[in-house]
């Protein structure tokens, strides 16, 4: 069972503040209190004052690794970042680092123990306390590496346990129970729904592709209507370009204005990525991401 | 002269099945957590309790995917056409209200846009009104209220056991004479006293309205503040917003052809000035490559050119921008901060400078 | 009388699998028709979307075919393709895709019986299945693709 702190963020904002004061860092990449109830919003603080505006608490369900590219984009050359990094995100700077997306120099990691966060869509309901879906199966309320630990919402001392009780893949094991046409009837149900906003990709800390491929009208890849199979197939292979990468966040979903369950097939990918390749996402700055490397003993028991 | 009927929950199918004779008809469906606008042939389904619905009304005249014809070898044929008139049951005022503003776009007297005349003409709004506004609710704000009959043909209110429909067009008036004869009830005093309450109820738990008057000509002299660099931060560039909106109406068209053969179609799809390939041309230039224009854009869209083309504003408050946005911009903070005049300092190097980024991601 | 046929393509690499189904070709081995060959430099430059476009534009079931590990021309391209398969195979069963509809196989130049052989069984399954229903496209106004 998680044990919660009392914690307010008050050593999150003394960090960033220490951070800013002693120019270590130019801007720092976290929370602020949303203007809707239980929701939180991005924020970018250059000066010492404004970091009074940082929070961390349930409510803080978006990934920040995109405001963190775009800040860095914006502001001068050679500016480091601090960002506030819960378990996930921290997993997903790890990889932006093994990938080449970031040098370790470039960001002081304010590491914050995370207890799992709300979905905006039960944001609402005053006494929705039930947490996301992907936090109930986590397994890191820390970021693997960080420069600053403050306290969170959860403990620091529980070896970085997530706040996640649920079996990692049941959700899975479950779904893989039902009959294949049940299984292509509920991913054309949930799919119906989607109308291609692409929340899901912008929200996503692993699409940073200058250039989305559903975005390429040479070669047109997809079509880009909302109406199977080309949703269906943005979805696919949006999953297989983060198969390897994905940290499970879940901020794919929370995104979603039309609560499309479309991470089901990411964590198929990254249970697959797991037990056949012995990968797990995030965790280690020396490691190479699952897809862009081989060992010559890879199982091929499908190959003919 | 308006009639007003109690219709009882417990008769609804008898409402819809009047509709379903003579019209399509579409209504909010509960679809795994979202409430979105769609065909019903029957009451069942029919989620009119849902407190807000999640998708515009603009879908079913502006569907989000549109065949506008099918081309063969150098022949077209439109796609068949809908042989019955469009109804709409549960369309909450705001909802309601973009119609009317999209007709100004799609029909202009010149110009009628086929596809959305084809299910404008004769259609019927059922509006609902909303007994319960949402936190993000800003209708008042933009002049209209929890209650208000533009754009619906009959409104009903919902006083718990059953729904009081008065008609608020000669439309509307002719549908609850003619077409729904069973089970007429005329209200009873405490039916209308029960509905009055809701109404004035409703309008109170609307927060008090921001005078918005301010917004068009401040926003003259926002071109190049700061503003919008800040509130752009917060952007993802995605489409949600735009998707969802009740008066965005921007729209792409594609062809899409079969490889390998000369068949194919062409589709308009739904657009968004959000997204960064808005505005892309075929030179590579990117006019709003940069997110604080395309923010710019969009607000000023909104609140200033459209006010200046069609004489009202391209927004109806009904919040879903707001309340679906996946980072929690408010439309309402950017709206206090524009009159705020607080941003009128102009940003350092407004003109030549170059957006450094590209791609979906820009900004 | 009218009995269906599958339509399947078949991505194959120019060093091993292009080449064996060509020594298939001048050994006269038959095997069946339904196959259309698209040679690649390896397997490798497969895209898994190459997979999922075929599936939406008419072809009833695909085959992907490469050297075998160790013989790439290109040293590691069938190593890394072999992760990618792997995962695009789990993805598409997970959903509900008919395994039997996406087949990946190692034929090297010299292996002109086993070209005919995999042919022959990825023909096989995917006749058993029937015409391919799911992602396919052109649902609308009731028109099916057609793949010439």
């Amino acid at each position: 069972m998680m044990q919660r702190t009392a914690e307010s963020g008050q050593q999150l904002r003394e960090a960033a503040r220490k951070l800013l004061k002693d120019k270590k860092v130019g801007l720092v990449v976290g929370y602020a209190k949303g203007t809707t109830p239980r929701r939180a919003k991005p924020a970018v603080v250059k000066d010492e004052k404004d970091a009074d505006r940082l929070i961390f608490d349930e409510t803080c369900g978006i990934s920040l690794l995109p405001h963190l590219r775009k800040a860095l984009r914006a502001a001068a050359a050679g500016t480091k970042a601090g960002i506030v990094a819960k378990g996930c995100d921290g997993r997903a700077l790890v990889q932006y680092i093994v990938e080449g997306q970031l040098k370790r120099d470039d960001v002081v990691i304010i590491g914050v123990s995370c207890a799992g966060v709300v979905s905006p869509r039960h944001a609402g309901e005053k006494d929705a306390q039930e947490l996301d879906e992907a936090c109930r199966r986590c397994r890191y309320s820390v970021a693997p590496v960080y420069d600053v630990l403050v306290d969170g919402p959860a403990r620091t001392d529980t070896g970085g346990h997530g706040p996640g009780t649920a079996e990692e893949y049941a959700a899975v094991e479950e779904f893989e129970k039902r009959p294949a046409a049940e299984r292509w009837a509920w991913f054309e149900r949930e799919l119906a729904k989607c109308i291609r906003c692409y929340a899901c990709r912008n929200a996503c800390p692993m699409c940073y592709c200058d250039e989305c491929f559903v975005d390429q009208t040479n070669p047109l890849w997809l079509g880009k209507s909302a109406e199977r199979p080309d949703t269906t197939i943005f979805h696919i292979v949006r999953a297989l370009h983060t198969a390897g990468r994905c940290v499970d966040c879940g901020a794919c979903e929370r995104a979603c204005p039309l609560g499309v369950r479309l991470s089901l097939l990411n964590q198929r990918i990254a249970k697959e990525v797991k037990e056949r390749f012995g990968y797990t996402v995030g965790l280690n700055l020396d490691a190479k991401p699952a897809l862009a490397t081989y060992d010559e003993d890879d199982r091929q028991e499908f190959i003919l | 002269m308006s009639s007003t009927l109690r219709v009882d929950k417990k008769d609804l199918d008898q409402l819809v099945s009047a509709l379903v004779s003579r019209y399509r008809v579409f209504g909010p469906v509960e679809l795994d957590g979202a409430t979105l606008l769609r065909e019903v042939k029957t009451a069942d389904g029919l989620a009119l309790e849902a407190r807000a619905l999640d998708g515009p009304a603009k879908a079913a005249f502006f569907p989000q995917t549109e065949t506008l014809l099918y081309y063969d070898n150098g022949t077209a044929e439109p796609p068949p056409g809908k042989d019955k008139p469009t109804a709409i049951i549960g369309l909450r005022p705001c909802d309601a209200r973009s119609l009317l503003m999209l007709d100004k776009v799609f029909s202009t007297g010149k110009y009628r846009d086929i596809p959305w005349q084809r299910r404008q003409d004769d259609n019927l709004v059922i509006g609902l009104g909303c007994g319960a506004p949402l936190e993000t609710c800003f209708c008042n704000w933009l002049g209209s209220g929890p209650f208000d009959p533009q754009g619906s043909d009959v409104m009903l209110t919902d006083i718990g056991d059953a729904y009081i429909a008065e008609s608020c067009t000669d439309k509307g008036e002719r549908f609850l004479k003619t077409a729904f004869k069973s089970q007429v009830q005329r209200p009873s005093q405490a039916d209308l006293d029960k509905a009055g309450e809701v109404r004035s109820r409703a309008q109170q738990s609307l927060g008090a309205a921001v005078d918005v008057s301010g917004v068009k000509p401040a926003l003259a002299s926002l071109l190049d503040s700061p503003l919008w660099d800040e509130v752009a931060l917060e952007c993802l560039s995605c489409a949600a917003c735009a998707y969802l909106c009740p008066t965005c109406h921007c729209f792409d068209v594609q062809d899409e052809t079969i490889p390998g053969t000369k068949q194919g179609r062409r589709v308009r799809i739904w657009d968004s000035c959000m997204s960064a390939l808005f505005t892309k041309e075929a030179s590579g230039h990117n006019p709003r490559g940069a997110a604080k224009d395309r923010m710019r854009q969009r607000v000023m869209h909104k609140f200033s050119y459209f006010v200046e083309s069609y004489g009202e504003t391209a927004c109806v408050g009904c919040g879903r921008c707001i309340r679906l946005c996946p980072v929690n911009l408010d439309i309402r903070d950017v709206l206090k901060k524009v009159v705020s005049r607080q941003y009128t300092a102009v940003r350092a190097e407004a003109k030549g400078q170059k957006s450094k980024v590209k791609g979906q991601n820009a900004g | 009388m009218n009995e269906w046929e599958p339509k399947i393509i078949a991505f194959l690499c120019n060093w091993c699998s292009y080449a064996g189904a060509d020594l298939a070709g001048v050994s006269r081995i038959q095997y069946p028709p339904n196959v259309r060959v698209v040679r690649v430099p390896c397997s490798g430059r497969v895209n898994p979307v190459f997979v999922l476009k075929s599936l939406e534009n008419g072809f009833d079931g695909v085959l992907v075919s490469g050297c075998h590990p160790g013989d790439c021309h290109y040293i590691s391209g069938n190593y890394v393709a072999r992760r990618k398969f792997a995962v695009l195979k789990a993805a598409l069963e997970f959903m509900g895709v008919e395994p039997g509809r996406v087949h990946f196989s190692w034929v090297s130049a010299g292996e002109g019986e086993k070209f005919a052989q995999v042919v022959g069984r990825v023909t096989e399954e995917v006749k058993k299945l029937g015409p391919a229903t799911r992602l396919v496209k052109g649902a609308d106004a009731g028109r099916r693709v057609q793949v010439r």
